[in-house]
């Protein structure tokens, strides 16, 4: 018995899946087959993915062997890290009703849980990348679009080892440059270009 | 014919207005230049670029993307043949007979044939999306909801059968794609579904969001893993103009490809890399010249990249006539329409003629400037290889950032972005193609509407399905389509072909 643990893992997700479908759709009316309420498509498409994530599941116990990457013992503490870090996160700052609305408290969780994965070498292009997008948004409509810019390349940047302090500057000019070119100028994009607080 | 004509004459007048003349040149320039770039795609552009084309009318704006998507295909060759390096997944083969032309100091003439195959299979292929679309057209519309939902199930079934890897695997994202579409609004109750209270869901997830993050943001993290490797030109380009022997063998390769490459691409999950896969691997059988084959055969170079181009034009004939995307490309040109207003279907062609007749000849102008954009400028689209990726990376970034906040406005379409780049890059990881998952995603809630309505109909019977011919037909296809891929033969020889 070879195991084949990509598809193992596959089949396992596609369950997750369907299960956690499938007990979300039990407040939806099923109907019948002649009057399909908007719970009915939902229950035969969380059956069928249920169904192949077991068949997935069934066959990688017999079709491997197909082993996933080797983690070092950081990125394996690094990732139920992060996951904990942005639920708490996430609960503190929507229970101290701290920066409430616009979904702050969502991106703010975001951010942080990036960051914390990125603490494992292996994650920092996962991590760093994502933290970037997700300060981006939090940054965007407070701060206005160029201090997002700032923010999210030199995030993003610390993703890539080569990067050096003097080409991330003149990477962040062009691109503010750009932007202000393509996005306000020409296309106009409703978006504050400064700081909303000067 | 005499109404075809007339017909392709209202959309050069459409297509050549200067509005629609500069997008088609813009769409073909990014296009090359994203082709040329190794690490981003046509998906990950054309889902970059959706929130730009919103400001233009819908005729413009898929006019544009439609050059994105060919110009790409132009543009993978190039570096496919200097560099031995596939700029797109669709030039892969072309690195096998072009790169040993180029070192047996044929590059010019491979890029010639290149580019003059893919202008040849081009306009073949604009002309049949022409001739195909009412005929195709008039079909549809005797469709019931039952034949629909049957034609839809049976393109989800082909689109995963084609699908890189486990057949299964590829059917669980396209079912995992229909589910993400079922989140929102029930547009028969009004209910919500799936949307946690959260306003901004109840119009569904956004599109843009799933393509961008799958095809771009996680795309840029496994490059960013892959340490760069990156060749500078050696060879001299040479000659660009063939010899009368090299002419005369990839003439029949170029023919051969443009028939392959015309039919895969219509096929739903086609499209270009399909084509051009299966070009190579017949040219390698038929063709005059396959004993040269490993030595820089030209039919190697000439059949796949005709295939690929003329591929990426066909697979808009179910787009346009069905309302039903052919591959990841089409799932996303589904998704420009929609916001721009339009229901994509058979009634298109009626609907909007501008828009149907004048991107079909938009398609062969912009083959026309493909033309003249890539054979004496190669030098300096060869150029743009030297932009390291570090600084690559944070600009496609950032466009993402600022495209997806500008669909709505919202900073919600950014963090949703962020979850389905990281559900991207564990997909990935684990092989599971995320390319199935974009077509389920877009086909989903057509599906729904036309079962419930089907079930309706049949007051609740469900032979209905199997009692119309039409449908029965569909199914059938279908279900044989998934038993010959239990075929452990066939299955392998997939493989082989797709294996990159």
């Amino acid at each position: 018995m070879k195991i084949n643990t990509k598809d193992l893992l596959s089949g396992a997700i596609l369950i997750l899946l369907a299960v956690v479908g499938y007990w979300l759709n039990q407040e939806h009316a099923l109907g019948n087959a002649r009057r399909m309420g908007p719970g009915y498509m939902p229950m035969l498409t969380f059956w069928i993915l249920g169904g192949l994530g077991l068949a997935v599941f069934l066959i990688a116990l017999f079709s491997g062997p197909n082993p996933l990457d080797k983690w070092t013992k950081l990125e394996i503490l690094a990732v139920p890290l992060a996951i904990a870090v942005f639920f708490i996160t996430y609960f503190v700052f929507d229970a101290l009703k701290l920066f409430t609305g616009n979904y702050y408290v969502l991106g703010s969780a975001m951010f942080v849980g990036c960051v914390v994965l990125a603490v494992a070498p292996g994650w920092r292009p996962l991590g760093l990348v994502h933290a970037g997008f997700a300060l981006f948004g939090l940054m965007l409509e407070q701060f206005g679009l160029m201090l997002a810019l700032v923010g999210c390349i030199v995030v993003a940047s610390l993703a890539d080892p080569d990067h050096r302090p003097k080409g991330v500057i003149g990477m962040i000019i062009f691109l503010c440059a750009l932007c202000w070119w393509v996005f306000i100028k020409e296309l106009d994009i409703r978006v504050p270009v400064w700081p909303q607080f000067l | 014919m005499e109404l075809l004509l007339q017909n392709l004459g209202h959309g050069f007048g459409v297509a050549l207005t200067i509005d629609n003349l500069l997008f088609a040149l813009l769409g073909c320039l990014i296009g090359t230049a994203i082709g040329v770039l190794p690490g981003i795609g046509p998906v990950a552009t054309i889902s970059l670029l959706l929130p730009i084309t919103f400001g233009q009318p819908a005729t413009t704006a898929i006019i544009m993307l439609a050059g994105i998507y060919y110009g790409a295909q132009y543009g993978g060759s190039t570096t496919a043949i200097l560099l031995n390096l596939p700029g797109e997944v669709s030039s892969v083969v072309t690195t096998l007979e072009g790169y040993k032309m180029a070192r047996n100091g044929r590059a010019g003439a491979a890029l010639t044939i290149a580019a003059l195959g893919s202008f040849f299979a081009g306009t073949v292929a604009t002309i049949l999306v022409a001739a195909s679309g009412p005929l195709l057209t008039s079909i549809a519309l005797s469709f019931g909801p039952a034949d629909y939902f049957s034609l839809m199930l049976l393109g989800l079934i082909i689109s995963a059968v084609l699908a890189q890897g486990s057949v299964l695997k590829s059917i669980g994202m396209v079912v995992f794609g229909v589910a993400l579409g079922l989140v929102g609004t029930d547009v028969q109750t009004g209910q919500q579904r799936f949307t946690f209270g959260v306003p901004e869901l109840s119009d569904g997830i956004g599109f843009v969001s799933i393509a961008m993050g799958m095809f771009g943001i996680a795309e840029i993290i496994l490059n960013l893993e892959r340490p760069e490797a990156r060749s500078v030109l050696t060879q001299k380009v040479g000659s660009l103009f063939l010899t009368k022997e090299e002419f005369r063998r990839a003439t029949p390769a170029v023919l051969r490809g443009t028939v392959v490459g015309s039919l895969l691409g219509i096929l739903p999950g086609g499209g270009a890399s399909l084509a051009s896969f299966g070009s190579y691997m017949m040219e390698r059988k038929v063709s005059r010249g396959r004993a040269q084959f490993g030595n820089g055969a030209i039919e190697g170079v000439a059949g796949p990249e005709s295939a690929n181009n003329a591929a990426s034009q066909t697979s808009f004939i179910p787009l346009l006539t069905l309302g039903i995307p052919a591959n990841a490309v089409m799932a996303l040109m589904v998704g420009a329409l929609i916001i721009q207003g339009i229901q994509p279907g058979p009634r298109m062609v009626e609907a909007q003629p501008d828009l149907f007749w004048g991107l079909i000849a938009s398609m062969w102008i912009g083959n026309l400037m493909l033309l003249v954009i890539n054979l004496p400028m190669i030098g300096m689209w060869v150029k743009l290889l030297q932009v390291p990726y570090k600084y690559l990376y944070p600009s496609i970034l950032v466009f993402c950032a600022i495209g997806v906040y500008s669909l709505n406005n919202n900073v919600f379409d950014v963090y949703q972005t962020v979850i389905f780049g990281i559900l991207g890059y564990i997909f990935s990881k684990l092989r599971m193609e995320p390319a199935p998952l974009l077509i389920g995603f877009v086909l989903g809630p057509m599906m729904e509407e036309h079962l419930r309505r089907a079930m309706l109909l049949s007051r609740g019977d469900a032979t209905v399905f199997i009692e119309r011919p039409i449908s029965a037909t569909m199914l059938g296809i279908g279900a044989v389509a998934i038993l010959a891929m239990a075929l452990p033969s066939l299955r392998k020889g997939k493989d082989k072909a797709l294996a990159e």
